[in-house]
């Protein structure tokens, strides 16, 4: 699997960092379809296991929601690189979500968004989360970017 | 042309259905004139999910030069009009 952006990469476009960053790498990026897919691999060490469950391992739909917004920033910073490069406020609009699977450690989550609609002031993506070819979440994510604020 | 302004109307009204489904506006509140942010409290994420319903409703893509002009009903309509005209 061809490595696209690596994990310094990620780290100049989204402003997630450990233990809260849910994207490895980059592996797909199709700025004609506005598409990219990206790899968390899952692993034990992952810090929401410890208590999500207790000898029952298994990654919140949350964190995976998550996931699936942190590559819809780099797909927004794919689309509109003279926003991004200025490092805005992302924030969730709304979120539909399915769950289809559980996925535990050691599995490979494939977090793959497409445009529906990016502006320079937000968007509108459907993402997809599989583990092999089994699709463990698919959603639907409105997002807003703003300008970040000085802050005190 | 009789027969097409007449079509308009009804567009009229399946717009102001669709606004009113993602902004959980009830219709008669929806006035054509209203601004959209001062008068019906409309975010710019809602506005951005009203363009992609109309866009998906009616195949058309609204440029985004355009979204900013976007302040109330009738504004709407003045942009769908044209689009369906060509």
């Amino acid at each position: 699997m061809q490595t696209i952006w690596n994990i310094d990469k990620i780290q100049e476009v989204l402003p997630q960092r450990p233990p809260f960053l849910f994207v490895d790498k980059v592996v797909e990026i199709d700025t004609v379809k506005g598409k990219v897919v990206c790899i968390k691999n899952v692993t034990i060490n992952d810090y929401f296991f410890k208590g999500h469950f207790p000898r029952n391992p298994v990654m919140p739909g949350v964190i995976m929601i998550e996931a699936l917004a942190q590559a819809s920033i780099i797909l927004f910073a794919v689309l509109k690189p003279e926003v991004a490069s200025k490092h805005p406020d992302y924030l969730f609009g709304k979120v539909e979500a399915k769950f289809h699977r559980i996925v535990k450690p050691g599995d490979v989550l494939f977090l793959e968004v497409e445009k529906k609609k990016i502006l320079s002031g937000g968007g509108i993506v459907s993402g997809r989360a599989l583990v092999k070819d089994e699709i463990a979440v698919s959603s639907q994510i409105t997002f807003g970017v703003k300008p970040k604020k000085s802050r005190l | 042309m009789a027969k097409k302004k007449v079509n308009f109307e009804k567009i009229k009204e399946e717009i102001k259905k669709l606004i009113s489904e993602i902004t959980e506006i009830p219709i008669d509140e929806l006035k054509d004139g209203a601004d959209f942010t001062k008068d019906l409290g409309i975010d710019s994420m809602m506005a951005l999910e009203m363009v992609a319903a109309i866009e998906k409703k009616y195949k058309i893509v609204v440029p985004e030069e355009d979204i900013p002009n976007i302040r109330n009903l009738k504004s709407i309509y003045e942009i769908l009009e044209k689009k369906l005209k060509k």
